[in-house]
């Protein structure tokens, strides 16, 4: 009788597994949207829409046929700095010190027609600057550039890591110069300005609709002013609204980082003799969080987004047996202009620019450098320009 | 030969005192190893700036602070239209948004801007404000003359329209963002 039951047992056992195998549906899935037929195996991750995913061998091809590009001369300014930041705030993993300093950089790219081009623009809101005490060393980005001889009526294109102020804040700077924006973070703009604050009492809003409400919040910091400087550029059809990849010209890409900060971050790689620089934003707001893969800026919309956007950067500037990160462009890395970020250890203090700094990060051949000989460095006293 | 008991206790004991001996050299290297970094990390840092002094900020008097509160929601209301209109504009020109869509953006501004005009008459500023008052009305304004500029679109389709209508409201949100930031310092932290 005993042996009968186990053989039904067994019986029944080996019938499920048959049923299983003839109606299996393939490993769960998130998202049943999945389209994979062209990603080389790679699986998209999911809700991640198709236009913001790129494969690793897509982004070698970029790599590998970048580098037979002409190169480009790169350096980077602060817009600004803030100062005395709680460490903990900038990157919950820290913390080594209680408050840090954080620069506002700008990228600058120097192509092989002299002609420039600028990711991120910096800012100009002196009131919010200056009157909450939290900065020091802001100056005009016309004036910054001009004093490290480079002219910024040469600028021919603008690059928005994002569109929040500190960093879309002095496009009309630029007034020649072809704006790329990507759709998404328009999309996202426009989607919180409508999201009705019945529930969240305006926590989640793109404008602020409660003091301190949405202050730490992603969808936060897209005040008029600077909504009017991506406006201008579309009015005057200067603007291209990209979705997803863009190549500006070769060896100078436009990678999406959707929700890596906002909803439409994205990267910029470029072509140098150091090899492929990306510069991230906020996206990268912390060089040593992509060292160590820590999340940094905590408003990033999605933190698994962040750390793949991290990988982009590994991707596209390593070598096989060479793992590197050391070509990743932070935004605010607290180390940058020291030694310590050894991509941007050429710095000195901008003649006239009020103790902000810049950096030389790559020079192509027969770019002369920028850097006054000997670098002015040293003590420098900030003034709060009249406002 | 076995050791004396006495002399194998003063061995003991010395070799304590130089263990002991060996561990506060160690602790204090390790002191000043921490303190030497500490001390370089800072300098790398702060890149030899020395931090701005703004000015102290009086506190407000009862009169300014309910003058205050009482912009806040007329300022939320006028900088979200702001916002709103100008998205209207950017999907407009791509071509992602059509002219009664736009219109009924257009025609909310219009409404609340001049609600918001209306709302600030009826306030009274106390006299350190009333320059701060003035140049918010005077921005309110600018926004609904930009507004009404921009609903000209509709007429004849022309998008020289926007254009006219850009500056005008590029100034007033200037001039709020200004006074924001005065008002609301914490309203547009760093992102």
């Amino acid at each position: 009788m005993m042996r009968g039951r186990i053989v039904r047992v067994v019986a029944a056992l080996a019938a499920v597994a048959a049923l299983g195998a003839l109606v299996n549906v393939g490993p769960l899935a998130a998202d049943n949207n999945n389209d994979n037929d062209n990603n080389g195996g790679q699986h998209r991750p999911p809700q991640t829409l198709p236009q913001g995913f790129e494969t690793h061998r897509e982004l070698l091809h970029d790599a590998i046929r970048s580098d037979e590009a002409p190169d480009n001369s790169a350096w980077i300014l602060e817009s600004s700095r803030f100062m005395g930041v709680p460490f903990r705030a900038f990157m919950p993993d820290r913390g080594d010190r209680p408050t840090v300093d954080l620069p506002v950089n700008v990228g600058i790219i120097k192509g092989p027609d002299g002609k420039l081009g600028v990711y991120d623009t910096g800012w100009k809101q002196l009131h919010y600057i200056f009157d909450l005490n939290t900065s020091c060393c802001w100056a005009p980005i016309r004036q910054q550039m001009t004093a490290i001889g480079l002219h910024p009526d040469d600028v021919e294109w603008i690059v928005i890591g994002h569109g929040h102020w500190d960093h879309a804040g002095q496009i009309s700077e630029f007034p020649n110069a072809i704006l790329y924006v990507q759709k998404e973070e328009l999309k996202q703009i426009d989607f919180f300005l409508n999201y009705p604050d019945t529930f969240d009492g305006g926590h989640i809003s793109a404008v602020n609709t409660d003091p301190g409400g949405c202050a730490r919040s992603p969808v936060c910091g897209y005040p008029p002013q600077t909504v009017n400087e991506i406006l201008g550029k579309v009015l005057n059809h200067k603007a291209k609204i990209v979705d997803g990849r863009h190549e500006i010209r070769r060896g100078v890409i436009i990678h999406p980082a959707f929700r890596g900060h906002t909803y439409g971050s994205q990267l910029l790689q470029v072509n140098t003799p150091r090899g492929q620089l990306v510069f991230g934003s906020d996206t990268y707001s912390s060089w040593e969080g992509i060292r160590d893969w820590n999340v940094a800026n905590i408003q990033q919309t999605d933190t698994i987004q962040q750390m793949l956007a991290y990988e982009k950067c590994y991707v596209l500037t390593s070598r096989p047996g060479d793992k590197s990160f050391h070509n990743c462009v932070s935004a605010h890395e607290p180390l940058s202009y020291t030694a310590s970020y050894p991509l941007t250890s050429t710095w000195w203090l901008i003649p006239g620019g009020n103790c902000s700094r810049a950096a030389e990060l790559t020079l192509a051949n027969g770019e002369r450098s920028h850097v006054p000989n000997p670098p002015p460095r040293g003590a420098c006293t900030p003034v709060i320009p009249p406002h | 030969m076995m050791p004396r008991a006495d002399t194998l206790s003063t061995k003991v004991s010395r070799r304590n005192v130089v263990l002991i001996a060996a561990g506060l050299l160690i602790l204090v290297g390790i002191v000043v190893v921490a303190l030497a970094r500490e001390a370089t990390s800072r300098r790398l840092v702060a890149a030899a700036v020395s931090r701005p002094t703004a000015p102290t900020r009086p506190p407000l008097t009862r009169a300014e602070e309910t003058y205050i509160q009482a912009l806040w929601p007329i300022h939320g209301a006028v900088e979200r239209s702001a916002v709103r209109m100008s998205m209207g504009q950017i999907f407009y020109v791509i071509k992602d948004m059509g002219q009664t869509e736009l219109k009924a953006r257009v025609d909310d501004a219009l409404t609340t801007f001049q609600r918001a005009e209306g709302q600030l008459l009826a306030l009274e500023p106390p006299p350190s404000l009333q320059r701060a008052h003035d140049d918010y009305g005077a921005a309110v304004r600018l926004f609904h003359k930009s507004a009404v500029e921009v609903s000209k679109i509709f007429a004849d389709g022309r998008e020289d329209h926007l254009r006219a209508a850009y500056p005008l409201a590029q100034e007033a949100s200037n001039t709020i963002r200004e006074i924001g930031g005065r008002f609301w310092p914490d309203e547009f932290p760093p992102n």
